[in-house]
């Protein structure tokens, strides 16, 4: 019966275009800020570095081989790129002050022995549970995260060897050991086991665990200055642009490939972010336009209220008639919206399929989620908007 | 007092300005000429107006301090009235016009209701849009409407203004019989007509 006298007799026009630009709001909103969040994971995992974070060094010249400028970054440089509103941590990579050799220990596998590099990062920087990366004195083995390169050096040998080449998983499996030794002393000397947990095709050196790093240079080094030539610098999503500025503008120097993955998330992160910003202005503005449409009802039908009031109707009734009919329509249009999304997607992911952008199918949730506070919010002001428009007729 | 009405001379039997009480069950005929605030009592009873000095109390309670929800619980089972312009839906039929009120409370049954319409003579407009009845039709139905709630009281505001005085007297005859009912009072505002009714009391403005 109320529907009979409140929602009969309206002019559905105003209503249609603001349902149709509600429509067209969410659906772009949904679909922006999913691609947003599927590129910026775009990379995460395919590596053990995290997925905005590049190595950098300072570009040798002529005048640095010559020693007239330095190669190493000083604390106070790192300080100045920390400071930088783009980039999320600066944290330098440190590297050994002794000598290292890493070798086979495996009775499964040939012996093979090479002097290597070690280097270490901060924790924060690898995607690799936390649990993995550590090691104190006495612990069974150093866990480390090997060059791919290395392992492809490694098959080669085997392969030269006539023994059958190994997997990523079955290396993980292979004991290694590492011998760490004064340089200037070849007495001191001593072994420790090592195990591989992961991969990188971004750093040329063998990762260890920080305190491993230490406990090196503290008993085997021959000297306690480290300078250090490389640092890691994590950048804010879709600001890569300004990275790579800051790395011409300060002549520093990084891996191609990094480079590259980054610029290209950088651009198609910047194009969604565009998209979502049209997005939330259209949603906003057809949410107003239906809030408008609320209260050109609620104002055309003052007589029906006024009377429906003075009858004995209780005013949150009508005020939950109001809202719950506006919320319906919203989510009438989030429903279409949503749903059309998902055609899209269809479409998009073969695109960036097409494209070489292997990005996730899965859902971004954090888009459902975003819709979903798009219609709480609606929902709070239809009824807001609702209830002062009745109380004023009381 | 109203406070639109303060500045007109009223006689001294004129409510306004006096302390005056409706007792449970009386049937009242307030009598005043046009302009006197005839409507303006109708719409301070059930809240819909605060412009006023003075008091207005109900069963002991000061009205000012009544909230919303007080005044629907009144305006669904207290005081129930007919209003000078009826406030129909005119959009709506006779039957729905009837309905919207008889659904708060669920009072009357439809055969109950079409056969209040026929005391009344229009058992034929049921299914009638209200906006294309006559005014005599419209304030037969409003009557109706009014009487679709349980109240204490019954305040009819100029109610048989475009009847005759039959159909007039057929209707009062129904409210009286609704009134005893419910042991129930009325208010029925005049210009002048008693309608051939034995009144309680008559009061002034």
């Amino acid at each position: 019966m109320l529907n009979n006298i409140l929602y009969k007799n309206q002019d559905k026009k105003q209503l249609i275009i603001a349902m149709v630009g509600a429509f067209m709001g969410i659906t772009f909103l949904v679909t922006s800020i999913h691609y947003l969040i599927k590129v910026n994971q775009f990379g995460k995992g395919a590596d053990i570095l995290g997925p905005n974070t590049i190595i950098v060094q300072k570009k040798v010249t002529n005048s640095s081989s010559l020693n007239l400028t330095k190669t190493d970054f000083s604390p106070r440089e790192i300080e100045k790129i920390k400071a930088e509103s783009f980039i999320e941590d600066v944290k330098p990579v440190v590297s050994n002050n002794f000598d290292v050799s890493f070798q086979t220990d495996d009775p499964l596998v040939p012996y093979f022995r090479s002097d290597v590099f070690i280097q270490t990062v901060d924790q924060d920087f690898l995607d690799v549970k936390s649990v993995k990366w550590k090691w104190k004195k006495g612990d069974e083995f150093v866990p480390m995260i090997l060059p791919r390169d290395f392992l492809v050096m490694l098959n080669t040998f085997m392969s030269a060897s006539g023994i059958p080449q190994i997997s990523d998983d079955l290396a993980m499996d292979i004991k290694f050991k590492f011998r760490l030794r004064d340089p200037n002393n070849s007495d001191r000397e001593e072994h420790v086991n090592g195990r591989i947990i992961g991969f990188t095709n971004e750093v040329a050196s063998i990762l260890v665990p920080k305190t491993f790093m230490r406990y090196g240079n503290e008993t085997y080094a021959s000297t306690t200055e480290s300078k250090i030539t490389q640092i890691m610098i994590s950048g804010k999503e879709s600001e890569f642009g300004l990275v790579e500025d800051l790395l011409n503008k300060r002549g520093l120097e990084s891996k191609n490939s990094q480079m590259v993955v980054g610029r290209l998330k950088s651009v198609v992160g910047t194009l969604f972010l565009v998209v979502l910003g049209i997005s939330v202005i259209a949603v906003f503005v057809s949410g107003l336009v239906l809030i408008q449409y609320l209260q050109l009802l609620l104002s055309r039908n003052a007589y029906e209220v006024r009377t429906l009031l003075r009858l004995g109707y209780p005013p949150k009734k009508l005020v939950n008639s109001f809202s719950y009919y506006f919320i319906k329509i919203f989510g009438l249009v989030a429903a279409i919206g949503l749903g059309i999304f998902f055609v899209f997607k269809i479409f998009l992911d073969e695109m960036f399929e097409s494209g070489g952008l292997y990005i996730g199918t899965d859902v971004a949730w954090l888009a459902v989620f975003a819709l979903a506070l798009a219609y709480a919010l609606f929902a709070l002001a239809s009824y807001l908007n609702a209830r002062k428009g009745i109380f004023n007729e009381y | 007092m109203p406070t639109p009405l303060a500045s007109i001379e009223h006689g001294s039997i004129s409510i306004w300005g006096s302390q005056v009480e409706l007792k449970a069950g009386e049937r009242i005929l307030l009598n005043a000429s046009s302009g006197k605030g005839k409507s303006t009592f109708t719409f301070t009873s059930i809240g819909l107006r605060k412009d006023y000095s003075g008091q207005i109390t109900y069963d002991g309670k000061d009205v000012r301090t009544f909230t919303p929800d007080d005044w629907t619980n009144i305006r669904q089972i207290k005081i129930s009235v007919v209003f000078q312009d009826l406030q129909l839906f005119p959009n709506l039929s006779v039957k729905d016009n009837l309905k919207v009120k008889n659904e708060l409370q669920h009072v009357f049954t439809e055969e109950q209701l079409k056969d209040k319409l026929a005391i009344l003579g229009i058992a034929d407009k049921w299914e009638q849009k209200c906006r294309l009845l006559s005014m005599g039709q419209q304030q037969r139905v409003a009557i109706i409407r009014a009487l679709c709630q349980p109240f204490e009281w019954l305040i009819l505001d100029e109610p048989f203004s475009h009847l005759d005085k039959a159909n007039a007297e057929i209707a009062l005859k129904m409210i009286d019989d609704r009134c005893n009912t419910l042991n129930a009072g009325f208010v029925l505002t005049s210009l002048g007509d008693d309608y051939g009714y034995k009144y309680t009391r008559e009061l002034n403005l």
